[in-house]
């Protein structure tokens, strides 16, 4: 008899249900008012710089976010969700190549197909804990960056596919066109955001929370934790897949580099410099990261050492990301009005 | 009454650090406003492993800028060079690329990226059509096949086809006087080592149809240690090898192989070996390895060959790479072009470029081309010779005919489906 069924007979607990709609709507607007806000933005400034700046976060911030689920959310630290980046980002292109579907189907097969490999590796490794769990999700990127090199004729080996990734325009909307390309990755970015948030602020959402904090517990009062963890598990590779076609979209191309492991590495240090206990925060690490890339990397070619200091500052200094500090000292400020 | 300060950021520093950031990306970069320089992007690995395809490309390209610019430039305006770091990444290749012309206002971009990162930004020019001369990517497909062919960019670089019907013929010509029928092949596992050993093998069996390969080895990237590899082939007992390892694979390869005096039993064949990246760093070369040139100051034996590989020697106090002289010749084609079309608009500078002859230091004949039919570098100095120890490394290198180049190019394109 398992835990769940022994608990059937007693009489279920009274317990008050808090009205998640209130701020859901709060979401929903601050969600509309961002939306509004980045699209308004090349109308002030002319910068294509921008765009692309904007562009890039859109794909790096729905994968470090959605890596966030699991590594704040759920306390699966996972050293390859690459892989999902650079799946999204070879379906999408290999769709769009080899069979000319439009472009929201090949979005969609995209996510279909991640979503089966999603289970399939999700199945075998949230069954592992800890640095096993991080190690067999590290092997199972390698094994796939590793077909992606050698399977040549399908993707081109290292060289990625190549002869660029044709757009053909859908609903009016022409993803060749710079601005439209723009418009298109803010919406992406905004919807997956939105429905990220919802899954961490649902009841799923805290189970999450309470597998994080103590499995063994909350495998105890009735929850599936294996399930509820491949339920996450795949669920973040959707939305990481969708940050690798917007990449794939940008660069007109996927190319090996995007399932390989240091595109993990970049989320893990995204997650690390933006902090991951809000759920903001990886999306601020992203912008951190990207500016702090573009700008050192104009400076000096030792953009390393000084992205290690960074690195080391948050790390050693600091001890948590930069959303974990600016939450805090809020906190600490408010507490000290009062007093 | 005394004011206390509280701990942490204050309200001014947040406003001018959010100023700074704002200025960051919204100065619309005045670059644009001073036409009388011209300025030229160039991407290109300037860290990490491969960093002196970088650096090597970089020196080249400046010392060529010197003596344009101190002609007078590019139609009287002088070339400013923008050369940034994309870590070998292709998705920073193409960023930097877009905002090399996007923002810094380059009217021209050279492209110093190698494999996957030139195809990115090989996009990117497709997608802004900006003039780009690519400078270090040698894949063949990146002007040969024809999805590729964009009508602003162009390759000045050498090509794995073309090193592979010189060697195979050279190897032949030693395959048969020495009765070398057993051959292994070992060569770095990616899509240049598989295509460029095919290629190779396909040729040497065209040349010399009783040669049979007997072992192949496909060592990882970058793989530190060879023993497996060595000891594998001296058990196959072949008697010649073929390799196109490069740079500290190669040197490390051979390194580890000398312990086992491999190189006693058997002729090797290392196309990439004669460039000074290995040449000098190889603790002790053996005599009579058979290399193509990569780069070497006496290949072709001109004298302005010789002094333009002294001139870069003596400016930055080491030998030039096989990517040098590629970069160098880049510059000198954009100088030549600029000229022909008497203006720096890209379309125009593009039309000139089609089809040009020029001048060379590299050239077999003293002169290269940028072919018109797939805008790709062709008559440049290719040879194959044998190493000593010491200066000149490789004395005596045979060229290699164009004309029996062209003629197998021309049915490898066909039957790959390129034409």
């Amino acid at each position: 008899m398992t835990e769940l069924q022994a608990g059937q007979g007693a009489q279920p607990l009274e317990v008050p249900r808090i009205d998640a709609r209130p701020q859901r709507y709060r979401d929903l607007l601050i969600a509309l008012a961002a939306f509004s806000v980045l699209a308004l933005l090349p109308m002030v400034f002319g910068s294509k710089q921008l765009l692309d700046f904007v562009i890039r976060c859109a794909a790096y911030g729905l994968f470090a976010t959605s890596l966030n689920l699991l590594v704040g959310y759920t306390g699966l630290i996972s050293f390859g969700h690459g892989m999902f980046f650079g799946l999204g980002a070879y379906g999408f292109g290999l769709m769009m190549q080899k069979t000319g579907v439009p472009i929201p189907v090949a979005f969609v097969a995209t996510l279909a197909i991640t979503f089966v490999v999603a289970v399939v590796i999700g199945a075998i490794c949230v069954r592992l804990k800890e640095i096993y769990f991080a190690f067999v999700t590290l092997a199972f990127q390698m094994l796939i960056h590793s077909t992606i090199l050698s399977w040549q004729s399908l993707t081109g080996g290292d060289q990625g596919l190549r002869g660029g990734i044709p757009r053909p325009p859908f609903l009016g909307i022409d993803l060749s066109n710079h601005l439209h390309l723009y418009i298109t990755s803010c919406a992406l970015l905004v919807i997956g955001l939105l429905l990220m948030r919802q899954i961490a602020q649902s009841p799923f959402g805290y189970t999450l929370r309470m597998i994080r904090d103590n499995a063994t517990r909350a495998s105890f009062i009735g929850i599936d934790v294996w399930r509820a963890k491949l339920v996450i598990f795949v669920l973040a590779a959707l939305f990481a897949a969708t940050g690798g076609i917007i990449m794939a979209l940008f660069v007109s191309g996927a190319y090996p580099e995007f399932a390989y492991w240091t595109i993990s590495g970049e989320g893990i240090f995204i997650n690390m410099l933006g902090g991951v206990t809000t759920f903001l925060g990886p999306m601020v690490g992203t912008v951190l990261l990207l500016i702090l890339n573009d700008t050192v990397t104009r400076l000096t070619e030792y953009h390393g050492i000084v992205l290690g200091i960074v690195i080391l500052f948050f790390a050693i200094g600091l001890r948590k990301g930069l959303m974990d500090f600016v939450v805090e000292w809020f906190a600490q400020r408010r507490g000290e009005g009062r007093g | 009454m005394t004011r206390t300060r509280k701990p942490g950021i204050s309200r001014r520093s947040t406003l001018a650090l959010m100023g700074a950031g704002a200025a960051t990306f919204a100065a619309p970069w005045v670059a644009r406003a001073q036409a009388k320089t011209i300025k030229i992007g160039m991407p290109t690995i300037l860290s990490g492993r491969v960093a002196q395809l970088g650096t090597s490309s970089r020196n080249a390209v400046m010392l060529e800028v010197e003596k344009v610019n101190a002609a007078g430039g590019l139609a009287g305006r002088q070339i400013e060079m923008v050369i940034r770091d994309s870590k070998g990444q292709p998705q920073e290749a193409a960023r930097i690329a877009r905002e090399l012309v996007n923002t810094d206002g380059c009217e021209m971009l050279l492209d110093g990226e190698a494999s996957s990162g030139s195809f990115a930004v090989h996009e990117v020019a497709r997608d802004l059509g900006v003039l780009c001369i690519h400078t270090c990517s040698e894949a063949s497909s990146l002007t040969a096949d024809p999805k590729q062919h964009i009508p602003n960019a162009f390759r000045c670089v050498r090509q794995g086809i073309h090193d592979s019907i010189v060697g195979a013929g050279y190897a032949a010509g030693i395959a048969k006087a020495k009765g070398l029928k057993k051959w292994a092949t070992c060569s770095p596992d990616y899509a240049y080592g598989r295509d460029t050993t095919g290629e190779f093998v396909l040729y040497l069996k065209k040349f010399a149809p009783d040669v049979e390969i007997i072992s192949e080895s496909w060592p990882k990237l970058f793989q530190p240690d060879y023993t497996e590899v060595v000891t594998k082939i001296l058990q196959a007992k072949p008697q010649a090898l073929y390799s196109c390892l490069w740079g500290g694979d190669l040197t490390s390869y051979i390194d580890q192989a000398n312990i086992y005096a491999m190189f006693t039993q058997m002729e090797v064949f290392a196309v990439n070996m004669a460039d000074y990246t290995a040449l000098t760093v190889v603790k002790n070369l053996p005599k009579g390895i058979h290399s193509g040139d990569r780069y070497i100051k006496t290949f072709p034996p001109t004298p302005e060959n010789a002094a333009w590989g002294d001139a870069y020697k003596a400016k930055y106090n080491e030998y030039p790479t096989n990517w040098s002289w590629q970069n160098a010749t880049a510059v000198m084609f954009l100088n030549e072009a600029v000229k022909k079309a008497n203006s720096t608009d890209g379309k125009k500078v593009a039309e000139a470029l089609t089809g040009l002859t020029i001048k060379c230091p590299f050239g077999a004949d003293g002169t290269v081309t940028m072919r018109a039919d797939d805008h790709t570098l062709v008559g440049y100095a290719i040879g194959w010779g044998t190493t000593i120890p010491q200066e000149p490394y490789v004395p005596d290198v045979k060229a290699g005919d164009w004309k029996t180049i062209f003629e197998l190019e021309a049915e490898w394109k066909k039957s790959k489906g390129y034409t």
